[in-house]
This record gives C-alpha cells, sequence and structure tokens, in this order.
C-alpha cells in the first residue's frame, strides 16, 4: 500500500519531502533563530563598548562613533525582533527593544529623578533602541550640544548606560536560554497545537509582520488607522534620513527570507509545498501565491526612500500603497498559509468550523 | 392486541433497564463536562472576560450572568448528577436542559454540535420515563418503580442517534469532501508526528481513505448498531473511529458522549447485566424480587407525549436542510449551517479588519478586534457573517457612547475555504451598522466564485 504515494502525488505539489516539522524546527533553531541572536549579539556588544567610551569620555567623535554602533545593532534587530516566542516572548524582549514612538517627556523626567524601573508598562516607550534614538541624536540640536550635554551631565550619562544595560541584561537572558536547554525543547515541541513550536512561532511571525512591521514601520506613520499622516510615529524619527527606511526594508527581507529559507533546506515555504498547499481555484502552490506577494510588497516598500519621513507627507499616497501591498501579504499569511498549515490559535474544543 | 402493525409498534412494551443506564451514563458525562470546563478556567475565559457576546437570535436576553456564571455551571452540574442517580429525576431533568441549554445560548462562538446533542437529549430525557427504574426515585418511593416501558421511549433515543449519524453522513457527500479529501488534506499531516501511525497522514491517499470511510460509516453505523448479528462489530468501529478523532481533533468531549450514548443500540438483557453488575459493585440490595411491571401511560398523557415527539423529530428531520432556503453556498454564507450536524467538515479561516466612520465628519479610524474580542470570538467571527454584523452593531454603540456621530461600520473580510486561496468575504461598501441580523439571506456577502456540489 505504501508504494503508492509515488502516483497519488500526481495531484499534490511534487512533495519533494515529506512534511516534518521536527527538521523545520531544528532548522529554525540552528539555522536561523541562534545565528541571528548570535549576529545580533555582535553588534550589540559594539554598542555597548561605544556607548561605554561616550559615557566614559562624551566627545564628538565618540559620539558618532556609538551612533554608527546603535545603527549596525539597529539594523541587525531588524532581523531578530520576529522571533518572539520562547524565551524572547516570556522577558517581552520588544517591550525592551522597539516600542516607539519614544516618550521623550518620560526620559526626560527619568534623567531629572534618577529613579526609575524598566520593567513598568509606562516605562517601555522609555528603553531600547528608540530611546537611544533620542539620547544620541535628538537630545540637543547638533552633534557638539549632544556631546556637550552628556559631558555635562552625569544624569544623561547614567540613563544612557541604564538603556544599555537593561537591554543586555534582558537580550542576555534570551541568548543564554537559546544556547542552553531550550533550543531541545522548542525543536521536541513538534506538534500543531496552540502550545506547539510551529503554533508559537507562526503566532509571533504574522503578528509582527502586521502590527509592527505593516502598522508599526508603515501604516500608524502613513495615517492609514486614522486618516491623517503622522510622519513623527517612523522608527528612528530622530535619527531620520535614509535609516527609517533602512530598517523597514530589512525588516521586511528578514521576514522573506524567513519564509522561502535557503534551497533545499526546511522552510515554511518548502514545508507549504511538502502538505501540497494549493490554490484549488487555480492549482496554483500556495508557497509560490505567498513568495510573489511578498516581493511585490516589498518592491512597493523600496521606492519610499530616501528619505521615509518627508515621504510620509509628500508622498503620503505611496505610503499607504505600500501598507496595502503588505496587507495582501499579512492576508495570505494569517489566513491562507495558517490554515494550510493547520496550527490552531485557541485551546478551546472545536469541531472543525 | 389488534390494529396495523404500527398500532402494534406503539403497545410494545420492553424493559426500562436501557434508559436506566443511558441516564446514568449521560448525567456522569455530562457532570464531567461541566468539571473539565470549570477547571480548564473557560468559565471565566469564555463567559467572564469577553466585554461583548454573540448572541443567538431570537435569545438575544440570554446573557452570562457575571460571577453568578459559576453558580449557573453549579446548578448543571447538580442537575446532571442527579439525573445520573434519578433522585428528584423530573425535576432534575428540566433543571439539567434549562441550564445546559441557557449555557450554550450565551455565546454562540462557542457552539459545539455535541453541546447541542446534549441539550437535545437533555429535552428528551424530560419527557422520557428514564427515572423508574434503577433510580433513588424508585427506592425512595417504590410505587413509582416500573421495570418496563413503552418500547418507543427507548427507540427515541436510538432515533436520535440514529439521525445525528445519518444527517453528519449526509453531510459529508460533497465534492470537496468526497473529490479533494478537503480538509482532512490538510488536518492529518498536522498530525504526522504522532507515534506508530504518524507518518501515514503525509500521504494524500490517507485523507481520501479517511473521507470515504468516514462518509461510509456516518451513514450506515446506526443500521449496523441496530442489527443483531452486524452490532458488536458496529460498536467495536464506533470505539474505533471516535477514539481516533479524540486523538486526531481538539473536539473536546463529543467522541465519549457518543461511545456512550451508542450504547442505547444493546439489547435490554446487556443493560440488565450491567445494572446487576453495578448492583453487586456498590452492594446494593435489589430488595424484594417484583413481578414486572410495566407503565401504562394514561391515554391523554400518551397522546400528549407521542404527538410532542413527533413533533421534534419532525423538526430534527427537516431542519438540517433549512439551508436549501438560501440562495447561496452554504459552506461560504454558513447560511442554516448551525444545528444541522456539519461536523468536522470545513477548514475556514478569515481575518476581518472593521472601519468605523463618523457620518457628521466622514473620519475614519480602522478597530483592533483584540481589544473588543476573545481571541475565540475573534476567530469565529471572521468566518461568520451573522457575527459580523452583531459585532458591527456593538462597534456602532460602542463608538456613538464615545462621541462619534451615528457611526458608519464597514468590514473588510478575507476568508479562505478548504484550501482555496482566500478572497473578499463581505461587500466593503456596505454599512453593516445599518443591516439587520436576522434569518433572511444576507446579500451583502460576496459571490464564492467557486461550487461544492453534493448535499
Amino acid at each position: 500500500m505504501l508504494s503508492c504515494q509515488k502516483d497519488s502525488s500526481s495531484d499534490s505539489a511534487n512533495p519533494s519531502t515529506e512534511p516534518d516539522r521536527k527538521a523545520l524546527l531544528t532548522q529554525w533553531a540552528d539555522s536561523v533563530v541562534k545565528p541571528g541572536y548570535k549576529n545580533f549579539n555582535d553588534k550589540f556588544s559594539v554598542l555597548k563598548a561605544k556607548t561605554t567610551a561616550f559615557t566614559a569620555a562624551p566627545t564628538t567623535a565618540t559620539l558618532v562613533e556609538a551612533r554608527q554602533a546603535w545603527q549596525q545593532a539597529y539594523v541587525e534587530w531588524q532581523k531578530v525582533e520576529m522571533f518572539e516566542f520562547g524565551p524572547a516572548e516570556t522577558v517581552s524582549l520588544r517591550n525592551h527593544f522597539n516600542i516607539y514612538p519614544t516618550d521623550v517627556a518620560g526620559i526626560n523626567r527619568n534623567i531629572a529623578s534618577g529613579t526609575y524601573n524598566f520593567e513598568l508598562a509606562t516605562a517601555i516607550p522609555q528603553q531600547g533602541f528608540p530611546a537611544l534614538d533620542y539620547l544620541l541624536n535628538g537630545v540637543a540640536t547638533d552633534d557638539a550640544a549632544i556631546a556637550q550635554q552628556f559631558a555635562s551631565s552625569e544624569k544623561h550619562r547614567r540613563y544612557l548606560t541604564d538603556v544599555v544595560n537593561k537591554m543586555n541584561e534582558t537580550f542576555g537572558t534570551v541568548y543564554s536560554q537559546w544556547n542552553g536547554s531550550y533550543r531541545d525543547t522548542f525543536i521536541n515541541n513538534t506538534g500543531t497545537d496552540a502550545s506547539s513550536s510551529l503554533s508559537r512561532v507562526i503566532n509571533a511571525y504574522s503578528l509582527y509582520f502586521e502590527r509592527f512591521l505593516r502598522a508599526g514601520k508603515i501604516g500608524i506613520p502613513a495615517g492609514t488607522m486614522t486618516g491623517n499622516p503622522l510622519p513623527e510615529k517612523i522608527e528612528a524619527f530622530y535619527h531620520k534620513g535614509t535609516l527609517p527606511l533602512q530598517l523597514a526594508t530589512t525588516a521586511h527581507t528578514a521576514v522573506q527570507q524567513f519564509f522561502n529559507g535557503r534551497t533545499g533546506r526546511p522552510s515554511l515555504r518548502a514545508y507549504l509545498d511538502a502538505v501540497g498547499a494549493k490554490d484549488s481555484r487555480t492549482n496554483q502552490n500556495l508557497s509560490t501565491l505567498i513568495s510573489d506577494q511578498l516581493k511585490a510588497s516589498y518592491q512597493q516598500l523600496s521606492t519610499l526612500g530616501p528619505d521615509l519621513y518627508t515621504t510620509m507627507r509628500s508622498r503620503n499616497a505611496d505610503a499607504v500603497a505600500s501598507y496595502n501591498e503588505m496587507q495582501k501579504a499579512v492576508r495570505m499569511i494569517k489566513v491562507d498559509m495558517t490554515s494550510a498549515l493547520s496550527i490552531t490559535v485557541t485551546y478551546v474544543d472545536n469541531d472543525g468550523d | 392486541m389488534q390494529g396495523s402493525p404500527l398500532q402494534r409498534y406503539f403497545q410494545t412494551f420492553t424493559p426500562a433497564a436501557p434508559l436506566a443506564t443511558f441516564r446514568l451514563a449521560f448525567g456522569l458525562l455530562v457532570l464531567a463536562s461541566v468539571v473539565r470546563f470549570w477547571a480548564k478556567g473557560w468559565i471565566a475565559e469564555l463567559y467572564l472576560q469577553p466585554k461583548f457576546f454573540f448572541s443567538y437570535y431570537g435569545f438575544e436576553w440570554v446573557k452570562p450572568l457575571g460571577p453568578y456564571t459559576y453558580g449557573l455551571f453549579v446548578v448543571c452540574g447538580l442537575c446532571a448528577l442527579l439525573v445520573a442517580l434519578g433522585w428528584w429525576y423530573r425535576t432534575a431533568a428540566v433543571g439539567l436542559f434549562v441550564s445546559f441549554t441557557y449555557i450554550e445560548l450565551m455565546d454562540k462562538s462557542t457552539y459545539l454540535n455535541h453541546y447541542y446533542f446534549v441539550s437535545l437529549v437533555a429535552l428528551l430525557l424530560m419527557v422520557l420515563p428514564a427515572g423508574r427504574y434503577f433510580s433513588l426515585d424508585a427506592r425512595l418511593s417504590p410505587g413509582r418503580w416500573r421495570s418496563q416501558v413503552p418500547r418507543w421511549t427507548v427507540d427515541a433515543l436510538r432515533l436520535l442517534m440514529g439521525i445525528v449519524y445519518f444527517y453528519a453522513g449526509l453531510a459529508k457527500l460533497n465534492s470537496d469532501w468526497l473529490l479533494q479529501a478537503m480538509p482532512l488534506r490538510i488536518w492529518l499531516p498536522a498530525k504526522n508526528d504522532l507515534p506508530v501511525i504518524g507518518f501515514l497522514f503525509s500521504y494524500p491517499w490517507v485523507a481520501y481513505a479517511f473521507s470515504w470511510f468516514g462518509a461510509f460509516y456516518d451513514l450506515t453505523v446506526p443500521f449496523f448498531l441496530l442489527n443483531g448479528r452486524t452490532r458488536p462489530w458496529a460498536y467495536a468501529t464506533v470505539v474505533v473511529f471516535h477514539v481516533l478523532t479524540a486523538v486526531l481533533f481538539p473536539i473536546g468531549m463529543f467522541p465519549y458522549v457518543m461511545m456512550v450514548a451508542a450504547l442505547i443500540f444493546f439489547p435490554a438483557e446487556a443493560h440488565e447485566r450491567f445494572l446487576q453488575w453495578l448492583r453487586r459493585g456498590f452492594r446494593l440490595s435489589s430488595g424484594v424480587p417484583r413481578p414486572a411491571e410495566a407503565l401504562v401511560y394514561g391515554p391523554r398523557t400518551r397522546k400528549l407525549l407521542l404527538l410532542g415527539l413527533g413533533a421534534f423529530f419532525l423538526v430534527q428531520l427537516l431542519l438540517p436542510f433549512r439551508y436549501l432556503l438560501y440562495p447561496r453556498e452554504l459552506f461560504w454564507t454558513e447560511e442554516g449551517y448551525r444545528f444541522s450536524w456539519r461536523v468536522m467538515l470545513m477548514e475556514k479561516m478569515g481575518q476581518v479588519q472593521f472601519k468605523v466612520v463618523d457620518g457628521a465628519t466622514g473620519r475614519a479610524r480602522l478597530v483592533n478586534n483584540y481589544e473588543h474580542l476573545s481571541v475565540l470570538q475573534e476567530k469565529m467571527m471572521a468566518t461568520q457573517p451573522d457575527m459580523m454584523v452583531q459585532y458591527a452593531h456593538y462597534l456602532r454603540d460602542y463608538y456613538a457612547r464615545r462621541g462619534v456621530t451615528s457611526p458608519r461600520v464597514y468590514a473588510d473580510a478575507y476568508v479562505s475555504l478548504n484550501g482555496r486561496l482566500g478572497k473578499e468575504f463581505i461587500d466593503p461598501t456596505v454599512d453593516l451598522a445599518r443591516e439587520s441580523d436576522d434569518l433572511r439571506p444576507k446579500p451583502w456577502i460576496l459571490p464564492f466564485d467557486d461550487e461544492i456540489i453534493g448535499l
């Protein structure tokens, strides 16, 4: 009986392999998440060193170096922010790293009072990369003035150090768990119920794409939620220039790469092919449809340069169009892909919708 | 005795033991369901935490009772226990039906076919003489004891079981199920990590085999259970089939309910042996052996009961076909989908974005569903148009209270069904705040653009 798998495959999308969730999870753990965190850790160590150097001797030169390290770490962060499952979910890594617009009034209050608790909900927008954006780019009008501000204020230096330390501490927990026992826990939870690794990953992935990439980076500043453009809500607002779009395109590329994977290696794309996911109306492979839509969405996003802040005002329609292209991809991921993977989102009984 | 075979049938008596074991098993199972539901924290999650509940058409007054909802579950569990014991049987059966049905009517996002089945059985138990034998009532007032009951009282339960299976089988006779092996072709590979048999689920032919066997099983098992020669084998397949579904799908108590309820098909002697075994096990005295005594209804009671049961079964036979009154694809619109034994039939998923527009200023804002609905509610609402209207009305009132002038509510919905790529589901230009949720066809559901042939 088993031999008929060969000929019965004529109507399924030439399954090069059988759907193997353990192989997929192993690939994600060992070749995506852990190397991603390793690369980020390297960049973040430089940021730590450079901010330490800056606070030790605040000059224009050390400021520029710290800023450069911040920029590079921020770009690298875009490749790992979507991994908010497992240890990152437990410590709410994103809340400590990248919630913006940053709360400038709150930051200034914290600096003045010298007492703050980064675990409080109100402190979420007072830390992470957006807080560093303000501290390194926005506390004064030019580099000399910024360096001067830190040279003259011990409280500013302390706040900068504390923000970086908090990031270091939070990320350190996540990083060491992935390098410790969590990796095995992750790859051995091969089911498809709401607590399975696959379900947690897909949940984090689609949530990230929908809320933090589509809405956070483009939709909200473009005003799609409210009807009014709010360009001051872009990521890296105090730095501006080409960085905000670079962050967005890096994040988008990471989302695409996570879907497509590498040829011949397990990936969402290969898994969808292995389960034979097709649009039964047109007989097209779902993996191709999603991959093509992601390409179209990236294409539209990449036209928003060079300066995203200006584009939000001057070419708002383009920003809205980019949001709409992303929305199409979000739906395919949240609805079509999730359905094809047959993962459940709640623990409550159901008898098939 | 005279008259037609049918008249003779209605004059026949049968031992009361099957009703007694059914009552006992069913009561304990419902009690277990209530305990399980409570232990999983679902009372709070499903009935206390949400800000909004999706009521059924005509039952808008049925709402969760705040913290008293726990009391409702206590009443339900207690009534189930009393039914099992046969103590204050009639009152307990009424209490069970009312409390259980009330719970199910509180929010349609928790709709499950087997909850509906439990409600229907509880309704039947209210009128069937299941408390006259092997019950505390009969022990405490021996005058109420009856060892024989009219045969149709036992057959009523068999008929209900038969309808459930047969209609579930009919619902599978469609092109998606039989020709595409959908949705099992999606669901089975997701279970290919099960020990021993898991690897089989990677193969499409297994999904086809399961689909065809499932349809055949549902359509025929009531008949095989009725026939004495095939019954043991049929019951063995009932057990295997339902254990398999319990392992494969998150359907909670349903497999156990069906496994236990199907025991009603066994002959009276088997039930009597089981009760004897219980008597010995619990050291219950059988008392002085009494001559068999039949429950004979007065002519008016009897007529009323038979008319009531006739009406009940007529509704049961017709209700699943009400979808024929609606013009478009049932699986897409879900008009007439519930209460029809359509179990595990679709893989349907959706996403819906609501937009609220100020009627005076034209200012639009997008709604974050998760601020208003639970994960389960949002998931259910995203594929069911009647729930979308209800939610739109809630949003209209919510935003009106927050100062939006005559809010207009639009839905941008995207739905995928049985592996078809998702498509627009709702006309995004229709103001759902002004549409009503009633039983008429909903013209603002966009076309399915495909065909599912069959029942």
